[in-house]
């Protein structure tokens, strides 16, 4: 598994399992250097008090015997305190007279008679400052032999320390080991409550990223009771996704009724272009009715009278398809674009404005993409073209195949895009109330289809892109 | 208590100008020195107790810690006898008679051994010159005058001779530093040295005999002369003489690895006496 590189970005249940064990980890580090710290106090204090004792006994015993040089006493009063000490802990005593030559050892071979005691004493420490805490296993200590307040030599004694770093290195690993243990167990107990914690956020994240981000609300057996704040957490949730669902609905719906829209905006066109073919209809009927014994006549009146009706029939069947309920599944093709011109173009006549209507793609590319949602698109942006362009004025419908996409471009001489239009068309901002649901319907076609729409405004011409990638070529 | 005996030992010891038998008609004071075994609790009880039955009258082992201790509290009366070193015996020949004189291995004569340690390389005297030396009292035969008669011989003192020398006032002792290495070598007598063989082997076992003297007059019962007729000093020396044949008296012998106590006879030391000579001439 692939671990993000920052920690911010790491799940929140690892993150505070680490979090934890840092914690822990910088807690027993505090907490084990105070243990040890007494621990070597209480040692150096032991220790302390031990050398003392053996320094101060031999002191005495040993002072007359200094102060009279006397080898053999001082040998015998040093091998019979050996003999008879407890434990091991002192392993070699040296006495030297006040001028530094050895009286006697506990060791002759080691510090023979009449030999230096500096080799001894140049790192041996006074009582009060003996200590373990070296991690060396022998420690030395000295100590001044006086008599009746004259110095009269000095003793030098190794002790054996091993057993307290011994003890000392055991208590550090008991601690490393309690430590790490205690860590181990908190990190494995933190990850544990924090993703029981965590378990209602997460079905909330599950259920607000499911189905391509739309919101799912949670089924009621999921939403914990325990916790009355995450309760109503859920609960507020699932109706925003109730309220999310139902604008969805509801712009499904106006999505729907906006065809009838368009078509209403059409309408008054597209009864002009019934109309006025009805006048010269009935004018052939009445040539028909006067003229029955006159072929030629009556052929030419039947064919203007086929023309008409096939005009009516083509208008009629745009007007049908514009309005099918289920166009879903159906794939693009240039009819499409002909009902379209069909449509749209008796309401440029209406206003006078002149069309240019460029079909330069063919039905292979044009399959590849679903009819009815680039009708829509096409449609509303001819409509828009055809408001914002003066009376006659100019609009242009060019389509045109580039790089796998297929790019529709409507150009009108309007005076370009209003704020609220461009909001409306460009951007998620909510729909200003009041204000037409055309432009946005092109926003959510086009984002639906994978597609992107550009906007380009010149002094004199207003040109709406809108790029879609075909399908087995979806953007990225 | 016998105030009779009590009063006439006072009025003698005032008139020798020395008290008689402190604490007479109590016990029987023996006197001994560190050329004894004197560290084995055991032994000194046994000794004390045979004696005490043999002469039918309680006998005390009084230990001091030099010859020339011991041999001051026969001569001042604080002991009434002691066993002491062929060596004081002859120092005081004057004033002290012999009581009795161990036997040991068959004979009463005994060695001086020049010790070293068991790795030393010393073949002889001469090797050990100018290291440390062990002796056990100033005023002991094998202890001192042996090796000091021998470094005579050579035109030499121990102060000279050796670099430092040390008084252990034990022949154990002696045994003791040469073995734990504070000393090279050490004078010891040889009676201890075997008899500490037998019973600690891992003291000796550290040390080796480097030279053997010849054989001398056994360290002697001694008491002041001028009491050797005194009742209590005749039963004494026979109760000493006779230890042997009881069998807490034998016991005791075993003890000390003796094989009994002989009358003597002061040619006995006249070995010892040859070496004073030669110390004296130097």
């Amino acid at each position: 598994m692939m671990v993000p590189a920052r920690f911010g970005t790491w799940p929140i249940t690892i993150r505070v399992a680490l979090a934890t064990a840092g914690l822990m980890v910088l807690f027993g580090l505090v907490a084990s250097q105070q243990v040890l710290s007494t621990l070597g106090r209480l040692q150096d204090a032991r220790l302390q008090e031990y050398a003392r004792l053996h320094v101060e006994g031999l002191a005495v015993a040993l002072g007359p015997f200094a102060l009279h040089k006397d080898v053999w006493e001082v040998y015998d009063t040093l091998d019979r305190a050996r003999a008879n000490a407890s434990g091991e802990r002192i392993l070699f005593t040296v006495v030297a007279d006040e001028r530094g030559s050895v009286l006697a050892a506990t060791d002759p071979m080691r510090a023979p008679v009449d030999s230096a005691v500096a080799a001894f004493a140049d790192d041996a420490v006074p009582v009060g400052e003996v200590t373990a805490a070296n991690g060396t296993s022998v420690v030395r200590v000295m100590a001044p032999l006086s008599v009746q307040g004259r110095e009269v030599g000095q003793i030098v004694t190794e002790l054996d320390v091993n057993d307290l770093v011994e003890q000392r290195r055991a208590a550090a690993l008991a601690l490393l080991a309690g430590n790490a243990t205690a860590t181990l167990i908190l990190v494995i107990a933190g990850y544990a409550v924090v993703a029981r914690m965590l378990k209602p956020v997460e079905l909330l994240a599950s259920h607000m990223g499911e189905a391509g981000g739309a919101p799912q609300a949670i089924p009621e057996t999921a939403i914990p009771r325990s916790d009355s704040v995450l309760t109503k957490l859920l609960r507020n949730f699932n109706e925003m996704a109730g309220a999310i669902g139902a604008r969805t609905e509801a712009e499904r719906r106006l999505a729907e009724r906006e065809r009838f829209v368009s078509l209403g905006r059409l309408s008054s066109s597209l009864a002009h272009e019934i109309n006025n073919p009805l006048g010269g209809l009935l004018n052939a009927t009445d040539t028909i009715r006067s003229y029955p014994d006159r072929p030629d006549v009556v052929r030419e009146s039947a064919d203007l009278l086929d023309r008409g009706l096939r005009h009516l029939r083509d208008v009629s069947r745009a007007i049908l398809e514009e309005n099918r309920v289920d166009r879903s599944g159906r794939p693009l093709s240039g009819t499409d674009f002909e009902d379209l011109r069909l449509l749209f173009e008796p309401e440029t006549l209406r206003r006078r404005q002149q069309l240019e209507w460029d079909i330069g793609v063919g039905d292979d590319i044009l399959r590849r993409l679903p009819s009815a949602p680039v009708r829509q698109i096409a449609l509303n942006l001819l409509l828009n073209a055809s408001s914002a362009a003066p009376n006659g004025g100019s609009v242009s419908f060019t389509l045109r195949e580039e790089e796998g996409h297929l790019n529709l471009s409507v150009k009108d001489d309007g005076p370009g895009l209003s704020e609220a239009a461009r909001s409306r068309l460009m951007s998620e901002a909510p729909v200003v109330p009041g204000g037409g649901v055309g432009l946005r319907l092109v926003r959510d076609l086009v984002a639906d289809l994978g597609g992107v729409i550009a906007c380009g405004q010149s002094e004199t011409r207003t040109e709406i892109t809108v790029s879609l990638p075909w399908e087995g070529n979806s953007a990225c | 208590m016998d105030r009779r005996r009590f009063l006439e030992g006072l009025v003698a010891g005032a008139i020798l100008g020395a008290p008689v038998r402190a604490g007479a008609g109590i016990s029987f004071r023996l006197g001994l020195t560190p050329v004894f075994l004197d560290n084995d609790a055991v032994v000194i009880d046994r000794l004390r107790s045979s004696l005490s039955d043999a002469m039918g009258e309680p006998v005390d082992l009084i230990q001091r810690r030099t010859y020339q201790e011991i041999t001051a509290s026969i001569l001042d009366g604080s002991v009434d006898a002691a066993w002491i070193c062929g060596f004081p015996f002859l120092q005081h020949r004057e004033n002290l008679s012999l009581l009795g004189v161990p036997v040991w291995r068959g004979r009463p004569l005994y060695q001086s051994y020049l010790i070293a340690g068991i790795g030393d390389d010393a073949t002889g005297l001469e090797d050990l010159r100018g290291d440390v030396h062990a002796f056990s009292d100033p005023d002991s035969n094998s202890g001192f005058l042996v090796t000091a008669s021998d470094l005579a011989r050579l035109g030499e003192t121990p102060e000279r001779f050796f670099a430092r020398s040390v008084f252990t006032y034990g022949h154990r002792n002696v045994v003791r530093a040469v073995a734990g290495g504070l000393t090279r070598s050490g004078s010891v007598d040889g009676y201890v040295w075997e008899t500490l063989a037998a019973v600690e082997p891992s003291l000796t076992g550290r040390t080796r005999i480097v030279a053997r003297s010849e054989w001398l007059g056994f360290p002697p019962f001694a008491a002041r002369a001028d009491r050797a007729s005194d009742e209590d000093l005749q039963r004494f020396g026979a109760a000493l003489r006779n230890l042997g044949e009881q069998p807490a008296g034998r016991e005791v012998l075993d003890l000390l690895f003796l094989d009994g106590v002989a009358e003597g006879d002061p040619g006995l030391f006249d070995g010892i006496a040859a070496r004073m000579a030669e110390v004296a001439r130097l």
